[in-house]
């Protein structure tokens, strides 16, 4: 699938009326393209995209690299639907800058004004902490070109020895595919367990040895600490601990960056990602934000985050969408179009072992965990005490040692979740 | 309804589909979590996709009816959910099936693709529905305890209240299956809370279920309006679904500040001591779909003196969610049987909404099995249902005479 590059006029700076633009092609931008035609708004969305290819998931292309779906399976949105949303599509055209004082979007094919603009870039694998002298350029996993490479790598006979360096979600899913590809895998990760930022170490310990039934051999505690070998390996792995294995093929899954280049430096506030208001507006009224780039109010603790999360791009997008629709038409933007926050959601799963978290994981003094361990599942429960000394939950997580979709496992992650928004709500 | 170009808006709700595409990765996980789902091969994503491309190959609302109608998947994805929310609990998105089949039953309604006879007895908002009519039938009247003006009616002989502490609200069920339960129930609410009054409308559920959702919320805004003339400050619910419900109808008409509680959390509030012992042999609590944070569970297991929580049946729906059974009655015992077999013989199970203890008692008259099957009141008052006279009730009335009337307002 690709964007037909050809339906992208050529250059030439539109007047400032020139309508909506959305920066970026993905969950966030699509979710405002559907908001903004939702309400009314019939003028022009122009989306500038760093890619010909249409949006996609990013959590499915670990499926795909996994061989658990097909390549087409991958793009949530239709052609069809696409269409409908009326939009003029600039395929391959990053945004080069972007100036918000003259409403002005330059891109390779020329500058672009604007009324509104949304940015919504996402972000991208960061490699730090791989050892920069590596012999190996490790695969990371996000994109679709990622999933390409990663799943090209994944399928050479004979299978290779894969390396997974980093031990949270990303890092598993490109574990899960390696196993679902027949490969060997061994994962490493700095922290005491995997998961390291959603679970506590009960629940971690308990996908550990879900992990470790699928002979999956784990270093955690470590890092790499370097990488030699001829280029296409095998190549010598040693780790900061001293051990030493060797690998065909190294996923490194270390977090990521903003794809705010664009933005020169003081253009609009910005912490971690840009701050915006609960209608996803920036520092500047006529930019928004949404998605992996925007810091938003995180319900737990009431700070300002990015939470890196697919429905909260959607809703984030949506929430966007629907507050420039009303600015355009003069009316303030009101409380039903607006983002109150949200909190950290995951659901992962490996190979038959399930993993649920939700808001708070970490301890601190005003925290303890409540942990219950049964036949087949380890739940922790995160209370916080409040200023009037009760207690509320903040946080969950669970490993089931099975994954049945509709199974006990899955309402009981439903029901907490739920929990935690009655608490936050009281 | 989308684009720029004119189009003609032929589906009601498509911006409920519209949400719900934009927020759907197509990951597949809701599908295996769920019976028909998988029967219909459709992820929910996928069923607002084919309501959405059923519009655009239409230009009538006609042609839109029989293009929906052609496609077997749509109809058994919307028509056989349970609304057990079992997909959602399952996506990592929990993205909101309710709200995508409540959308596409009101467009099914409108398209006159849900018939008649699926939906004619249940129109809980009208003068005759199954309840009042088997009320009607069997003498069951309230209007002793009905004490704040009803809405657009007054009590006969009994003068209206607007100081009442409590509203006591038992759902369909209960109010029409066990009189003497409600009662009890009702005698001890205002015992414990001060003045209190019934209210014995049904919640609208049925209403939501048959494609009549503003029906259901202008049902729902007039028993906000009845607990308004009745001054109560709090309002006390027996089943997890209607008490979703009224929370909603009071937020919207402005009566947040009237707390919507359970019965078991109500009581338990209250220093209720339960009348009657736990029944011997093992018990099974089988929670409610619509209790769907399981507070009403955690609340009732606390008020019977569990010690932690007793063996819980999760696993979806009883069979009475969603109309299903208008639909495909096989499905709805079927997943009575699924619910149920959790259970050893010797055990009982305690369910949390009236209509739940409804179908397990209406499968175990067709398929007998040797377990127990109560309402968690019933757990905690003297009185009982009486199921094998409910049920001899409900299908004597549609003989003799009342049968020729019946046919007539329900039919």
């Amino acid at each position: 699938m690709s964007i037909d590059a050809t339906q992208a006029p050529s250059c030439a700076a539109r007047p400032a009326t020139s309508g909506v633009a959305i920066i970026g092609y993905g969950v966030a931008g699509v979710n405002c393209a559907i908001a903004l035609r939702c309400s009314g708004y019939a003028g022009p969305i122009r989306v500038f995209s760093s890619t010909s290819i249409p949006p996609y998931s990013p959590i499915l292309t670990s499926y795909y690299a996994g061989g658990e779906k097909s390549y087409e399976e991958c793009f949530p949105w239709t052609e069809a639907e696409l269409s409908d949303l009326d939009l003029e599509v600039l395929a391959d055209c990053p945004v080069e800058h972007l100036d918000p004082a003259a409403h002005l979007i330059a891109t390779p094919r020329g500058d672009f004004s604007y009324s509104k603009a949304l940015i919504a870039t996402g972000a991208r694998p960061a490699t730090w902490g791989y050892p920069a002298d590596a012999d190996c350029k490790p695969l990371v996993l996000r994109t679709m070109e990622d999933a390409e490479r990663l799943k090209a790598a994944l399928c050479t006979e004979p299978r290779p020895r894969v390396l997974v360096s980093g031990a949270s979600m990303v890092a598993l899913k490109a574990l899960e595919a390696a196993l679902a590809r027949g490969c060997q895998a061994s994962i490493v990760g700095v922290n005491p367990h995997v998961l390291d930022f959603n679970a506590v170490p009960e629940t971690a310990a308990r996908f550990e040895r879900g992990l470790a039934a699928k002979g999956v051999k784990m270093r955690f505690g470590t890092s790499i600490a370097s990488v030699k070998g001829p280029e296409g390996g095998p190549y010598a792995v040693s780790f900061a601990n001293g051990e030493s294995e060797e690998y065909d093929l190294i996923v490194v899954a270390h977090g990521v960056v903003s794809n705010l280049d664009f933005l020169p430096e003081g253009t609009l506030a910005l912490d971690r990602g840009l701050l915006v208001d609960r209608f996803m507006r920036t520092s500047d009224p006529d930019v928004y934000a949404a998605g992996d780039i925007a810091q938003s109010r995180e319900l737990i603790t009431g700070e300002s985050r990015i939470i890196g999360i697919w429905k909260n791009a959607a809703l984030q997008g949506a929430a966007a969408g629907k507050a420039i629709a009303a600015e355009l038409v003069g009316r303030e933007p009101d409380g039903s179009d607006a983002f109150e926050g949200s909190f950290i959601t995951n659901t992962i799963a490996v190979d038959g072992t399930l993993f649920i978290s939700a808001g708070a994981s970490t301890l601190t003094p005003e925290r303890r965990a409540v942990i219950e361990e049964s036949e087949d599942i380890t739940v922790a429960r995160i209370y916080e005490r409040t200023a009037d000394g009760t207690e509320r939950l903040v946080g969950f997580n669970l490993t089931c040692d099975e994954d049945i979709e509709g199974s006990r496992a899955y309402d009981m992650g439903a029901i907490l979740t739920m929990r935690i928004e009655k608490s936050l709500r009281s | 309804m989308m684009s720029r170009r004119p189009t003609i808006a032929l589906l009601e709700c498509s911006k409920s589909y519209w949400t719900l595409i934009g927020q759907c990765t197509q990951c597949g996980h809701c599908k295996k979590a769920c019976e028909s789902l998988t029967a219909a091969d459709m992820t929910l994503g996928e069923i607002a996709r084919a309501l959405l491309e059923a519009e655009r190959a239409s230009t009538t609302p006609e042609e839109l009816a029989a293009n929906i109608g052609a496609n077997p998947a749509l109809v058994q994805a919307v028509r056989g959910c349970f609304l057990c929310t079992s997909c959602k609990n399952t996506c990592f998105a929990h993205n909101d099936v309710c709200d995508l089949i409540h959308a596409a039953r009101v467009d099914f309604q409108r398209l006159g693709l849900i018939p008649r006879e699926c939906w004619s007895s249940v129109l809980v908002d009208q003068e005759w529905d199954i309840f009042t009519a088997y009320r009607a039938v069997h003498g069951i009247y309230y209007q002793d305890l009905t004490r704040h003006r009803a809405w657009g009616e007054g009590p006969d002989g009994i003068p209206a209240a607007t100081d009442c502490e409590v509203a006591f609200f038992p759902g369909c069920s209960l109010a029409s299956y066990g009189p003497e339960l409600t009662r009890e129930i009702f005698a001890t609410v205002e015992e414990l809370g001060g003045k209190t009054t019934l209210i014995d409308s049904c919640c609208g559920s049925s209403l939501k279920s048959a494609g009549f959702y503003d029906r259901a919320e202008a049902l729902c805004d007039r028993i906000a309006e009845e607990i308004r003339s009745s001054g109560a400050r709090e309002l006390v619910c027996v089943c997890p679904g209607c008490a979703n419900a009224m929370r909603a109808a009071l937020e919207r008409n402005g009566l947040g500040h009237v707390e919507v509680i359970g019965l078991a959390a109500f009581l338990t509030a209250h220093g209720f001591t339960p009348k009657r012992e736990l029944p011997d042999g093992p018990i099974f609590m089988s929670k409610s779909c619509s209790d769907r944070d399981g507070s009403c569970l955690e609340e009732t297991c606390g008020l019977l003196g569990f010690e932690g929580q007793p063996p819980t049946i999760f696993n979806g729906c009883c069979g009475a969610g969603g109309a299903v059974s208008a639909f495909q009655p096989e499905r709805q015992a079927a997943q009575a049987d699924s619910k149920l077999s959790f259970a050893p013989d010797g055990s009982t199970v305690v369910t949390m909404c009236p209509t739940c203890t409804y179908t397990y008692a209406f499968r175990m008259m067709e398929s007998p099995r040797a377990i127990a099957n109560k309402h968690y009141a019933e757990l905690l008052f003297e009185s009982s249902f009486d199921w094998d006279t409910v049920f001899s009730n409900l299908n004597g009335m549609w003989y003799g005479e009342y049968g020729a009337w019946l046919a007539q307002v329900l039919g």
